[in-house]
C-alpha cells in the first residue's frame, strides 16, 4: 500500500516536471519578439563629442503616420527632385532581386566616385565625395526594405512607414556610415537598447 | 468615545485615500544644482497628479500676476500652446508607445564638459544634464507628462 502511494507520488512529480517544462517551452515560443532599435551614432574626433540616439522601431512606426508635414504625410515622403520623379523606381527594384550579385553602376569623375552593387540580398551604395574632404558614404539597404519603400507608394513617393516595418523584420544590419575628417556617422539596427 | 474613534478613523482613512490618489501617478522630481560658488540648489519632489493642474493654472497665475511679474509669460504660453497643438498627434503617438516600451536610453550626448542623457526608465522619462554651469535631473511619469502637454496645448493666457 505504502509502495503504491510512493510510486503514484513519483508519477505525479514526473508529470508536474513535464508540465513545467512544456509550459516554459510554450512561453518561450509565444514570447513577444525582442524590440528592435534604430541606432544613430555621431562622433566628432576633433572635439571628442559623441552623440548616441536609440529609437525603438515600434515607436518610430507609430510616430511616422502621426507626422503631418508637406514633405511627409501618412508615413510617405514626397520626392520633389524632377530627376528622381522621372525614374521608374518600381521597374528598377523589380529587376534587382532576380539579378545576380554584381556591381551595377560605377561613376568616376572629378566630383565623386559612386558605386552601386547588389550583394547578399542588399543594395550597397559607396560614394566618395571628393568635394567634401573625401567624405565616404556607405549605404546598405536590404532589398526587402527597398521593395517596401515603393510597394504601396505612388510615383514620386517613398513609403517610409512600410520600410520601417520591413526593417523590423530584417536581421541586424549597418545601414549607413559617413566618414570624413571631422565627423563619423553610423546608423544601424539591432536588438540592443543601448550602444 | 467610540464616536470620536470613528471620526478619527474616518479622517485617517480619508487621509490615506487622498495620499493614495496623490501618489497614484508617481512623482515628478526636479533637481537643479548650480556649480557656482553660491549656486542655487533646488530639489522638488511633487506628486505627478498635480503636474497637469499646475500647467492648467500657470496661465491664470501669469494673467493675475500681471506683466511686471512675468513679462513674456502670456505670449510665451500662447506660442508654446500653438506649437504643441500642431505636433500633438505626434507627441501622443510617441508617449503612448513609450509607455509600453522596455527601458532604454533615447539620447546620450557626451562632449567635453557636457553630458546629456535622456532615458525611459520604468514608467518615467528621465533627463540628466551636466555642464560646467549646473547639473539638472528631471524625472517625470509619462502619463502625467502626456496630460500636462495636453493642458499646455489648450492653455489660454
Amino acid at each position: 500500500m505504502r509502495c503504491s502511494i510512493r510510486s503514484r507520488t513519483r508519477i505525479a512529480q514526473v508529470f508536474c516536471l513535464l508540465a513545467a517544462v512544456m509550459m516554459s517551452l510554450a512561453a518561450s515560443a509565444f514570447a513577444a519578439p525582442a524590440e528592435r532599435y534604430l541606432h544613430v551614432n555621431v562622433q566628432d574626433p576633433a572635439t571628442s563629442a559623441n552623440v548616441r540616439v536609440n529609437v525603438p522601431l515600434s515607436m518610430a512606426e507609430q510616430i511616422l503616420p502621426a507626422i503631418h508635414d508637406p514633405e511627409l504625410q501618412n508615413g510617405m515622403i514626397s520626392l520633389h527632385n524632377p530627376d528622381l520623379k522621372r525614374l521608374d523606381l518600381r521597374a528598377i527594384l523589380n529587376a534587382v532581386p532576380t539579378a545576380p550579385d554584381n556591381e551595377f553602376v560605377t561613376v568616376d569623375n572629378q566630383d565623386a566616385n559612386v558605386r552601386v552593387a547588389k550583394s547578399n540580398g542588399n543594395i550597397i551604395v559607396h560614394v566618395i565625395d571628393k568635394q567634401r574632404q573625401d567624405q565616404k558614404i556607405d549605404v546598405t539597404v536590404p532589398i526587402k526594405v527597398a521593395d517596401a519603400l515603393i510597394a504601396t507608394a505612388n510615383n514620386g513617393q517613398l513609403d517610409v512607414a512600410a520600410a520601417l516595418r520591413a526593417l523590423n523584420n530584417a536581421s541586424d544590419i549597418l545601414l549607413v556610415t559617413v566618414r570624413n575628417s571631422s565627423r563619423r556617422v553610423r546608423v544601424w539596427i539591432d536588438s540592443r537598447n543601448t550602444q | 468615545m467610540i464616536l470620536v474613534g470613528k471620526i478619527v478613523l474616518g479622517m485617517a482613512g480619508l487621509g490615506l485615500a487622498g495620499a493614495g490618489v496623490l501618489c497614484s501617478d508617481g512623482f515628478v522630481r526636479v533637481n537643479v544644482t548650480e556649480k557656482a560658488a553660491q549656486g542655487v540648489h533646488i530639489n522638488v519632489i511633487a506628486p505627478a497628479v498635480l503636474a497637469p493642474m499646475v500647467v492648467r493654472l500657470a496661465p491664470i497665475a501669469a494673467r493675475f500676476a500681471g506683466p511686471a511679474a512675468f513679462p513674456d509669460s502670456p505670449s510665451g504660453i500662447a506660442q508654446a500652446a500653438q506649437q504643441i497643438r500642431r505636433q500633438l498627434p505626434m507627441i501622443d503617438a510617441a508617449l503612448a508607445s513609450l509607455r509600453y516600451a522596455d527601458d532604454f536610453t533615447l539620447v546620450d550626448v557626451d562632449a567635453p564638459g557636457e553630458r546629456v542623457h535622456v532615458a525611459k526608465s520604468g514608467a518615467s522619462i528621465v533627463v540628466d544634464v551636466d555642464d560646467p554651469a549646473a547639473s539638472v535631473h528631471v524625472s517625470a511619469p509619462i502619463r502625467a507628462l502626456a496630460s500636462s502637454i495636453h493642458q499646455l496645448a489648450y492653455a489660454t493666457p
